[in-house]
């Protein structure tokens, strides 16, 4: 038999892979010890993890590393990242590492870092921490210097209190709520705000399972068609919500039980919170919908669209003061806001949701079909040619009637269609996404495929 | 300048100094390897108080878990009860993070197998070449386990080991009054415990914060014993009592607090042995000749074998011995307890052959055979040290020889051990005679052939 493919990413992101079949010890105690030398000496780091089994093992490496580098450790346990973002702040700790493969499946581990206030890494303090893994200069430290351990199994409440300052939460009790918490760390604090709050939301895959996740944990409307949204009319629910297994993303299905696409999340949140954010600008990237726009601009709103992946809009971030920039997010539920100083969180994000509904009370359906409909479709092809700039310059001289945007690939948008052209950062394939409003965008996209194909 | 020590991987595992040259990163690989050659299964973790511990004990367990072990965290607990409890729990192996009497700044890994014994020499050059070729077993999510945590079943179980050789009734009704340095170190926590509950003693007890650095040079000998044995004559105790960090090794000090001999112990507990177990004695080659005189008063035999704990084992085993030990260390194996170096056997030996006999601790050590001993060490050049070995054999050559670790010459009434160190290049000798004059004399012989 051929040896197994080995999955192991090293990149601005952190470090990423499959436990045992790429990432191993070795990378998660010299991760941690790059980043015990990175960030600033003589403050903890905090840490948490998700409930994947290998979570165990990459602990016990990360709280090593940052011990040996001085540092000492706060370990909040099974923690959602974005319950860790907020600790970091309270504990004016110098940074903090989530143990977290996100919405990648159980067999995938990730570690994933924070900066001083909670908030991720720029690419330029990414690239640091890259050159410090890479040259292994640690700076450890000597016997009497090593950090300490200690932990903190009480982060939840101090974020829920955060999360109250924001959103009226008693009001929020009169709606009937599913959420499916696909077996990760958003269970922990649904069940604690049931408690606090005298929420009745029903959990489904609320168990912690470090070894099989119900379903495949990335938000997607397949997923919320096979269990949530099905469960929505036998239990009489008003809104269904589905996270990821680090709870920094969200799904949602309709009362009528109808799985809502994910690129819907973020409008959604944007109709909602932009008038309560003094900024007014709207960061996402360039392949998500359109609908954005149409949602932003009667707020006073405007978009800025940046290259796809988290980076770009972290960095985008950062070319503007914190009152000008009201939220960001992505097409894939993960949205961030102003009032939380830009932390990606799937439950304040539903949060926002519910208090869309209770606000106008109205059912989310409704809320949905008043607004254009826009109609996506994705296809991807083998990156097997080296003629992609090629490809890019003659769709952009082909297609000369739209306005072309070159910042990522190619974007061409007209008044009522839009197509996006890339090469994915993740995988050796060519993304082509279509977007039209009121029909779908067959004619559009069958010629563009046919332009691609003919190149490719 | 001296060569500098400050990293040794090799055939006893890894020890350095924390920091730059034993690093978290080295103490995972080697967890890694660990687990890989013990398989999947429980390891034991332990480790004595040093500030580095836990941030080794952690990384050691990142390698446990890549491995697909499960972990129990047994937390600070001497490393004798690490290998009593690894063998009664049928775990495939042990860890102890304890760099034994070395001085703070040093750390180490001791490895047990699943019988919590020192990896053997075959084990250990198996695991070593499966560390440098870093071919390790990779476990998948599904496989891998997580850390138990287990603080009180070892303590229990080696307490109660202990004191089924002992007559607790008959030591409990003497009411000793007892001094203990525990040097802050793993005994801090159980010994006070297993001298005034288990054995009746009124305990003073001093350095036994495991939270504080070593208050003292950790390997204890005479010159670093003055605070207990001020301790032993201001609170009129009956005996003193120290540990090394990671308690396996004992001194003892008498009644007028006077600390004893290493080797004056290891006679006295191989005489409350001998008294009441059938079986030989196994010791190293620096050991005193006064053993051999004990062992024919009760005619067993001496087993005599290379220095180092495992090397003592080995042949324990081999002949099965009722007692066993290496006298310049300290160290009192009592194989009925389990095969490894305990000071809390040596503790309870010594308060139940003083109520046996109703003798003190000095009285004791009174009546042993009186021996003159001294030991130095000279520098080599590197490459001279066959030709300086075989100048001393030729210059002795009425002695009777022993090559099976460097060079013991043997005559009727003395004898002189001189083998190279195994991390410096250093000669080590012991010399040992019936009269002072002798051993001087012997001592300076030899001393003037090395130079």
């Amino acid at each position: 038999m051929a040896a197994a493919r080995k999955a192991l990413r090293i990149s601005q992101v952190g470090l990423r892979g499959v436990v045992g079949r790429g990432l191993t010890a070795a990378h998660v105690i010299d991760f941690a010890s790059a980043f015990g030398t990175f960030v600033e000496p003589g403050r903890p780091v905090l840490i948490g993890r998700d409930p994947r089994a290998s979570g165990a093992m990459l602990r016990e490496g990360v709280v090593a590393g940052l011990m040996a580098c001085g540092h000492d450790v706060v370990d909040l346990g099974i923690a959602s990242s974005p319950v860790i973002q907020h600790a970091i702040r309270r504990y004016d700790a110098a940074g903090g590492i989530s143990i977290s493969a996100s919405h990648n499946t159980a067999e995938w581990n990730a570690l994933r870092f924070f900066g001083p206030k909670g908030t991720y890494l720029s690419t330029a303090e990414a690239n640091e921490l890259l050159d410090i893994y890479h040259l292994r200069k640690f700076a450890l430290k000597e016997w009497d210097a090593v950090g300490t351990l200690r932990a903190d199994d009480a982060a939840i409440d101090p974020y829920l209190d955060a999360l109250a300052a924001v959103f009226d939460l008693p009001s929020l009790r009169q709606l009937q709520v599913v959420v499916d918490c696909c077996n990760g760390t958003s269970s922990l604090i649904l069940k604690r705000m049931n408690e606090r709050f005298g929420f009745d939301f029903i959990l489904i895959n609320e168990r912690p399972d470090g070894r099989n996740f119900a379903h495949n944990p990335a938000i997607s409307s397949d997923t919320i068609a096979q269990q949530l949204a099905p469960l929505m009319k036998p239990l009489g629910a008003d809104v269904g919500f589905q996270f990821d297994v680090d709870s920094d993303r969200v799904g949602i299905a309709t009362r009528s039980g109808h799985a809502v696409s994910e690129e819907m999340v973020f409008p959604l949140i944007a109709d909602h919170m932009l008038p309560r954010s003094a900024g007014k600008l709207v960061i996402t990237n360039l392949s998500s919908t359109a609908l954005l726009e149409h949602v932003v601009q009667p707020h006073g709103g405007r978009v800025l669209r940046v290259p796809v992946g988290r980076q770009a809009t972290i960095d985008a971030l950062a070319h503007y003061r914190s009152d000008q920039v009201a939220l960001a997010g992505e097409g894939t539920g993960a949205v961030m806001m102003s009032q939380f100083e830009f932390i990606y969180d799937g439950i304040a994000s539903m949060l926002a949701i519910l208090s869309m509904l209770v606000e106008r009370g109205r059912p989310l359906d409704e809320i949905l079909a008043h607004y254009p409909r826009f109609y996506m479709k994705k296809a991807e092809a083998p990156l097997t040619s080296p003629r992609i700039p090629e490809l890019l310059t003659a769709l952009q001289q082909e297609y000369s009637d739209g306005v072309a945007n070159v910042q990522d690939g190619l974007r061409v948008d007209w008044p009522d269609h839009w197509f996006h052209v890339r090469v994915s950062q993740t995988e050796p394939i060519l993304r082509i996404i279509c977007e039209q409003r009121d029909h779908p965008p067959t004619n559009v996209f069958d010629n563009l495929m046919e332009r691609v194909r003919e190149m490719v | 300048m001296a060569r500098q020590h400050l990293l040794k991987i090799g055939v006893s595992g890894i020890r350095g100094v924390v920091g730059e040259f034993l690093t978290p990163g080295l103490a995972c690989a080697f967890g890694q390897a660990f687990g890989t050659y013990v398989g999947r299964g429980v390891v034991l973790v332990g480790r004595d108080t040093r500030r580095t511990g836990p941030m080794l004990q952690h990384a050691v367990q990142c390698g446990l878990l890549a491995a697909g072990c499960e972990v129990v965290d047994l937390g600070v607990l001497p490393t004798p009860s690490i290998q009593m409890y690894t063998a009664a729990t049928r775990a495939r192996g042990g860890i102890a993070l304890t760099a034994s009497h070395n001085p703070s700044e040093y750390n180490a890994l001791k490895l047990f197998n699943g019988q919590g014994l020192f990896f053997n020499h075959y084990e250990r050059g198996e695991l070593i070449d499966l560390y440098h070729q870093s071919e390790f077993y990779e476990a998948r999510n599904e496989e891998i386990r997580g850390v138990r945590r287990d603080y009180e079943s070892a303590q229990k179980l080696h307490v109660r080991r202990v004191l089924r050789y002992v007559d607790t009734g008959l030591v409990r009704a003497r009411k000793f009054r007892v001094a203990l340095d525990s040097v802050n170190g793993a005994g801090s926590i159980m010994s006070p415990g297993f001298l005034s509950e288990s054995l009746g003693c009124d305990v003073a007890a001093i350095n036994v914060d495991p939270t504080q650095p070593f208050p003292r040079e950790a390997e204890p000998k005479p010159e670093t014993l003055g605070d207990i044995a001020a301790l032993v004559r201001e609170r009129g105790c009956d005996a003193g009592f120290a540990q090394d960090p990671d308690g396996d090794r004992l001194a003892v000090i008498d009644e007028n607090g006077r600390v004893l001999d290493n080797d004056d112990v290891l006679a006295l507990a191989v005489e409350a042995v001998l008294e009441k177990v059938p079986g030989d004695v196994v010791v190293n080659l620096t050991t005193s000749s006064c053993v051999d005189d004990i062992a024919e008063r009760f005619g067993r035999k001496v087993h005599r074998t290379p220095v180092g704990e495992a090397n003592v084992v080995d042949k324990i085993q081999a002949v099965n011995a009722a007692i066993g030990g290496e006298g310049s260390s300290g160290g009192i194996i009592f194989p009925a307890v389990h095969l490894c170096r305990d000071s809390y056997s040596g503790m309870a030996l010594f308060l139940h052959r003083m109520a046996s006999t109703g003798l003190t601790m000095s009285e004791l050590a009174g009546r042993l055979p009186r021996y003159y001993r001294g030991s130095g060490k000279v520098a080599y050049e590197h490459g001279r040290l066959g030709a300086l070995m075989l100048n001393l054999e030729a210059s002795f050559s009425d002695a009777r020889m022993d090559r099976s670790d460097g060079l013991k010459l043997i005559w009727p009434d003395r004898w002189i051990h001189v083998r190279a160190s195994n991390t410096e290049p250093l000669l080590r000798f012991s010399a040992e005679a019936k009269s002072e004059e002798a051993m001087e004399g012997l001592y300076r012989e030899v001393e003037s052939r090395l130079k």
